[in-house]
């Protein structure tokens, strides 16, 4: 956890245990760490972007398998933080009949994008993905613990 | 002595067969081409089609195990081959419950088949003979109905990555048995009404009115890019 992050926790523990209480209330716990997320963009050959489109992810120990799944917001952008197999992660994404695959490699190499190809002047709306980053993304992780009523009033 | 010869040569082909399983390709015109072009899937100019019978012709048909990925990107693809002989004719409204018409099943080493190449060839023999595709059926419109057949000699090789669809195809497991596809989508030739007037794909698609006079029609596959893998994409060129 970075110092950032830590005094973010730290503060938000601070604040649970000085402020008073409501009778039914929840006490939460924030945990922020920064992480490495993979963001990549899907768009038609025609510059439109596949907004909504479907988002399969596949990992390096398992190609033939779904790791996770999801969509792409309205510019056609999707980001994922992969899971700790160093590898080739896959990407797959359809919308209407129309679908593409990029592969990313993480590990000690840095990553390395392999992107759809769409030649111009295809008679249809070809796919193109294109990685647009390999970063640290700052995520919070919210875990939130219910306080039973006669905890609540002890 | 023969015995042993025997026993030597199971002996050889052993650790081939140990790390080989099957490799089968199918080709499917989808749902278009079994059921048609039906309400509210009609052609972009509002044309019913009902197919008798979709005759087209592969050959040149090699899968690869790429790495890195090819990506459809050009017309050479790099990697461990596996050749299917053809040529082979098919009706692809004859398919089966999932729209697929088998062509081969050849033994292939182990790993992942993410390309492959293939062609649309004229038949060389058979109801077929001097064309790659034939589309023969009925169409209808305002109480109009049109017996067509539309047949093209066009040669067109295909270039493919791999093929996207529900599930990844192609992983070949010591022992086990994978699959493939050739798909042609035929929304690329009529466009589709149930989608906008403006999307790429029916402003590109001649759609039924240069038919719509019945009977037999030339057709130029030039332009069209038909053939996919599943909606994987491929590089076409035109022989």
């Amino acid at each position: 956890m970075s110092p950032c992050s830590r005094r973010l926790g730290a503060g938000v523990l601070a604040a649970g245990l000085i402020a008073p209480l409501p009778a039914l209330s929840h006490a939460a716990l924030i945990e922020a760490e920064a992480v490495q997320a993979i963001r990549l963009q899907a768009l038609y050959d025609t510059g439109e972007p596949m907004a909504g489109a479907q988002v399969v992810i596949f990992a390096p120990g398992a190609p033939a398998e779904a790791w996770g799944r999801g969509s792409t917001d309205a510019e056609g952008r999707f980001v994922f933080v992969p899971g700790p197999e160093e590898g080739r992660w896959t990407v797959q994404v359809r919308q209407a009949g129309h679908g593409a695959m990029a592969h990313v490699e993480t590990g000690a190499a840095a990553p390395v994008s392999v992107a759809s190809a769409a030649a111009p002047g295809w008679a249809d709306r070809a796919v193109t993905i294109a990685l647009v980053a390999w970063g640290a993304l700052g995520t919070a992780l919210f875990a939130m613990r219910g306080r039973r009523r006669s905890d609540a009033s002890s | 002595m023969r015995r042993l010869l025997v026993a030597a040569a199971v002996a050889a082909l052993a650790p081939l067969t140990a790390t080989a399983g099957s490799l089968t390709l199918f080709a499917s015109g989808e749902d278009l081409a079994t059921e048609g072009f039906a309400a509210p899937k009609l052609t972009r100019d509002g044309w019913a089609l009902e197919f008798t019978r979709i005759l087209a012709t592969f050959d040149r048909i090699t899968a690869f195990q790429t790495d890195p990925p090819f990506m459809a990107d050009g017309p050479a693809i790099a990697g461990t081959a596996v050749a299917l002989a053809g040529p082979f004719t098919v009706d692809l409204v004859d398919a089966d419950a999932r729209d697929l018409v088998e062509l081969a099943t050849v033994h292939a080493p182990e790993g992942h088949f993410n390309a492959l190449a293939w062609a649309l060839v004229p038949a060389t023999g058979g109801e077929a003979a001097g064309y790659s595709l034939v589309l023969e059926g009925i169409a209808r419109r305002d109480g109009q109905e049109v017996a067509f057949a539309l047949a093209t000699a066009d040669s067109v090789m295909h270039a493919c990555g791999e093929y996207v669809g529900d599930a990844r195809k192609g992983f070949v497991t010591a022992g086990g048995a994978a699959e493939l596809e050739i798909t042609l989508h035929l929304d690329h030739l009529f466009g589709r009404a149930d989608k906008p007037a403006d999307d790429p794909m029916n402003l590109d698609a001649p759609g039924f009115a240069p038919f719509a006079s019945g009977g037999r029609h030339a057709l130029s596959l030039d332009g069209l890019h038909l053939g996919h893998v599943g909606e994987g994409h491929c590089h076409v060129t035109m022989l």
